[in-house]
């Protein structure tokens, strides 16, 4: 076969975001030779785009702030739905990963006595997320980057190599995991520049590669988002859950026509912005959900209170948990009381002086002014929803990441649970690090326990991988017609806006699953021109299988749940059903008897309930009895302290 | 709309191009292209794309890669400035493909208008628009970008007044695209100049009042190679798609040098 380059390590992280590189790091630092691998160059990762900030509960604007009300807030915007106990050690330690970034040298903006600032975001009850400006993603990002960069060079100065303890292989795609009787043996990818094998044999995988939104037309995603850790972990063995919950960004740019889906930061909000229609109307006040009203002004003079006096006024409702909000703005513009590009209008000029718009949202400023020609200081900005993160994924252990499969961890977005049904604003960059630290624990862990005992890849194995792999140069030649790889991508993303949208019915995604199995069929037959050097048709066409798999599970788990939930609006079951909140839907691939190879899989998808364990009456009790009632059944909230008396 | 040099259809290549919009023009796009399996030389291909005034030069490489040649390469992540994957020479200037405008771009009226665009320039070219960006990370890993500290790690963040923060902000908006570096004349003749990136990344925290390594990095950037072989030409200034005040950061750190005072 094909020669392979072989490499040997103890930890192989795939991605490197906020989750990989801080997973990479704590391997590393735990004494495990760590790889790191990616498909764009270091540095680029979807992280990058993440503008608002880090939300952790340090209390620093407001002191009354804290673990619990963090917490509080995660589960009510996931509808109760969240793994609790990743919430919980998310909330605890959201506050130790932002210090520790600040120690690293991350930059933040500073309250007047020099600690880190935190602003206002959606569905968060106290200012809370650290930033700086509107690119606090980037800012990770680098200072993560900054911190391997810094391994790196202890490295050298101890052992006279930098990549003794990390190695970063840039721009470098995995295409499947080798897993030996059961447990992980390592993972198959290439080298994008020359085309060229990659064999790293390794006793555990973290998976770390973000969502899923390159599967649908408007999207704030990059084009790193086709669900490769989904589907690999799919192929492994391991489940995915939650599929169906997908978050719509509700402000994203709808105009000009190129840059449709690019994100609006939610901070435009937390800053003051505020939503109207085409009659000028404050239309947020006509959609504050029974479940929130309690927490929600319902007129202009007492959400503008707020801004200064968040203690004795309800919030404004555009600070409602971003599925609200992208409902809302897709019933006006059903309604036709749209913008003329088909979104709503985004209002930050009216609100704040140009200066302090400019200073507060540069990169918005910016972003507006060059690519859609609008001074956001003057006029308002056009909005609608734009498909933006995926709170499903693989199912894992909420203390060490740990998924089903021996050996392989995931964190970050492509891990399914911390969030739900819904993901509030600014958690997805502590998420990153909580998780991505634990994760990192956890293989580092289990490398240890397994001791000598480390599987080997099998080389049929890798022989398939590999076949598999170059499949789209034709060498077998395709079963019916050649398939370009682009034209596939495209008609995907349409079937998945229009069929799996923001708002789903059954024969819709009935239609939308038998679309997509024609397109797995079709994806087969995908063809390819040139050589395996740096060929983005050939790269397309190995990412095209993970988006179809993903996007049939996605569409699977979406018609399965009948009711309506955080990033899941069913028309035909429009209320949110008790029965259902304890319920979660978990996608596995059926076992094939055939001895088909692993890496050949793209179908078979099936989806099982499994019941959601219940709450710890510890973490049940900082609820209220009345707000739970509102979501579980009443024999669930029989450990509640009031109701125990 | 079809390439000014044909090639004969290859199966799977090419998909059916979409309905031209409304208000589109067309367009040629004249691109420098490298295949190392092939050619010895790179040469310039043209392609006739419709384009919208309000499409920015990365939707047309993408008109390109989508229906007209699917073996164009280059680098593109976020799409909109934050991430710094596509900086290429466009019109002999370097900028972000995903941040230039065509209406920017137009000939005049009833003029045809000619884009053409290029690999950045002084590293080596991988294919087509993709150059190996090794010896520009090389030249960012050699000023030390990472804060040096001594003595004990506090257990929460270190106080910083805003004063202090706003010292450096400037230089930590860089996203590492290349823009600057590859744009510099004395980086072309001679590569082993650290280039005005790496110094933007030194001066991030040699200016951070958090930072005690001020001293090593501006030994570093003392080297023959360093800031004094900067000419300031203010071409790095113009590049950056970011706004930094790239010659501006590079001047404050020969000052730094000159007065060994930060």
């Amino acid at each position: 076969m094909t020669e392979i380059e072989r490499h040997a390590f103890d930890v192989v992280v795939i991605g490197a975001g906020g989750a990989g590189l801080r997973a990479a790091i704590e391997a590393r630092s735990r004494g495990m030779r760590t790889a790191v691998v990616c498909k764009s160059l270091f540095g680029k990762a979807h992280t990058v785009m993440a503008e608002g900030g880090i939300a952790a509960a340090m209390g620093n604007v407001n002191p009354n702030d804290g673990w619990q009300v963090h917490f509080r807030d995660t589960m009510r915007g996931g509808k109760f739905l969240n793994n609790w106990r990743m919430a919980e050690l998310h909330a605890k330690e959201a506050p130790e990963r932002v210090w520790e970034l600040e120690t690293y040298g991350a930059l933040f903006d500073r309250t007047k006595d020099g600690r880190i600032s935190q602003r206002n975001f959606g569905g968060h009850e106290y200012p809370r997320l650290a930033h700086v400006g509107d690119r606090t993603g980037l800012e990770l990002i680098r200072t993560l980057q900054q911190q391997i960069v810094a391994l790196q060079q202890r490295d050298f100065q101890e052992f006279g190599d930098y990549e003794a303890g990390l190695r970063v292989f840039g721009e470098c795609t995995v295409t499947d995991l080798l897993v030996e009787s059961g447990r992980v043996a390592g993972a198959f990818g290439y080298w994008r520049e020359s085309g060229r094998f990659l064999l790293f044999e390794a006793p555990s995988v973290v998976l770390a590669t973000g969502g899923i939104g390159k599967s649908y037309k408007v999207t704030s995603n990059s084009w790193e988002y086709t669900g490769d850790g989904h589907a690999l972990a799919l192929r492994a063995g391991a489940a995915l859950i939650n599929m169906e919950f997908v978050q719509f960004h509700p402000t994203g740019m709808v105009w000009p026509p190129s840059v449709k889906g690019i994100l609006v930061t939610e901070s435009v909000r937390g800053d003051g912005g505020v939503l109207r229609n085409s009659e000028g109307r404050r239309f947020m006040f006509d959609y504050i959900p029974e479940v929130f009203k309690e927490k929600y002004a319902d007129n202009e003079t007492e959400a503008d209170r707020w801004y200064d006096d968040p203690d004795h006024n309800r919030r404004p409702p555009e600070l409602l948990p971003r599925d609200e909000v992208a409902r809302a703005i897709n019933a006006e513009v059903k309604a036709g009381r749209g913008s003329p590009h088909g979104g709503v209008f985004l209002d930050i000029a009216s609100r704040l002086p140009g200066e302090e718009i400019q200073r507060r949202l540069p990169s918005m400023y910016h972003q507006f002014r060059e690519l859609a020609d609008v001074d956001i200081t003057r006029e308002p900005m056009e909005v609608g929803p734009t498909c933006h993160y995926v709170m499903g994924g693989v199912e894992v252990d909420p203390d060490s990441a740990a998924s089903g499969v021996p050996g392989l961890f995931a964190a970050g977005e492509v891990a399914g649970g911390m969030h739900g049904s819904n993901r509030l604003g600014g958690n997805s960059l502590s998420d990153l690090l909580v998780f991505g630290r634990r994760a990192g624990m956890g293989a580092a862990s289990y490398v240890e326990s397994i001791g000598q005992d480390r599987p080997t890849p099998v080389e049929s194995e890798v022989d398939n991988a590999a076949r598999w792999a170059l499949a789209p140069f034709g060498e077998r030649g395709p079963d019916g017609p050649p398939e370009n790889p682009y034209t596939l991508q495209m008609e995907l993303q349409q079937v998945m806006n229009d069929l799996v949208g923001i708002i789903r019915r059954s024969d819709e995604m009935e239609q939308a699953l038998k679309k997509l199995d024609d397109l797995g069929r079709r994806v087969r037959n995908v063809m390819v021109e040139g050589h395996r050097q740096y060929n983005p048709g050939w790269h397309l066409a190995l990412d095209l299988r993970n988006m179809v798999l993903v996007s049939e599970c996605v569409a699977r788990s979406a018609l399965e749940r009948t009711e309506s939930r955080g990033g899941h609006t069913r028309d035909d079951f429009p209320q949110m059903d008790p029965e259902w909140r304890h319920q979660l839907l978990a996608c596995e691939l059926e076992h094939s008897e055939s001895g088909e190879s692993r890496a050949d899989r793209m179908d078979g998808v099936r989806v099982l309930r499994r019941p959601q364990p219940a709450m710890r009456p510890d973490l049940l009790a900082l609820f209220e009895l009345a707000e739970l009632t509102k979501f579980y059944l009443a024999e669930e909230l029989a450990e509640h302290p009031s109701e125990k008396g | 709309m079809t390439a000014t040099v044909e090639k004969a259809p290859t199966a799977g290549s090419r998909g059916s191009q979409p309905p031209v919009p409304e208000g589109a023009t067309t367009i040629t796009v004249k691109i420098r292209r490298f295949n190392p399996e092939t050619d010895t030389e790179p040469c310039w291909e043209s392609f006739d794309v419709p384009a919208l005034p309000t499409d920015r030069v990365l939707n047309l490489l993408h008109y390109v890669k989508w229906y007209l040649d699917g073996t164009l390469t280059f680098r593109r992540s976020c799409a909109h400035g934050i991430c710094g994957s596509d900086a290429m020479r466009i019109n002999g200037v370097n900028r972000l493909a995903c941040k230039v405008l065509v209406k920017d771009l137009l000939a005049g009226a009833g003029k045809h208008t000619t884009i053409t665009v290029e690999p950045i320039k002084g590293l080596p070219v991988h294919k087509d628009l993709l150059v190996d960006m090794e010896p520009f990370f090389e030249a960012y890993r050699a000023v030390k970008p990472f804060l040096i500290t001594s003595g004990n790690e506090p257990t929460r963040e270190r106080i910083q007044s805003a004063a202090d923060r706003e010292r450096f902000d400037d230089t930590t908006k860089c996203i590492l695209c290349a823009a600057c570096t590859t744009s510099c004349p004395v980086f072309w003749s001679e590569q082993r100049y650290f280039g005005p990136a790496a110094i933007v990344n030194a001066h991030r925290f040699i200016f951070d009042s958090r930072d005690e390594g001020a001293e090593e990095r501006l030994d570093i950037l003392n080297d023959v190679d360093g800031v004094w072989r900067c000419r300031t030409t203010f071409n790095c200034t113009d590049a950056c798609p970011r706004g930094i005040q790239v010659t501006k950061a590079i001047q404050e750190v020969k000052r730094a040098l000159l007065f060994r005072r930060v």
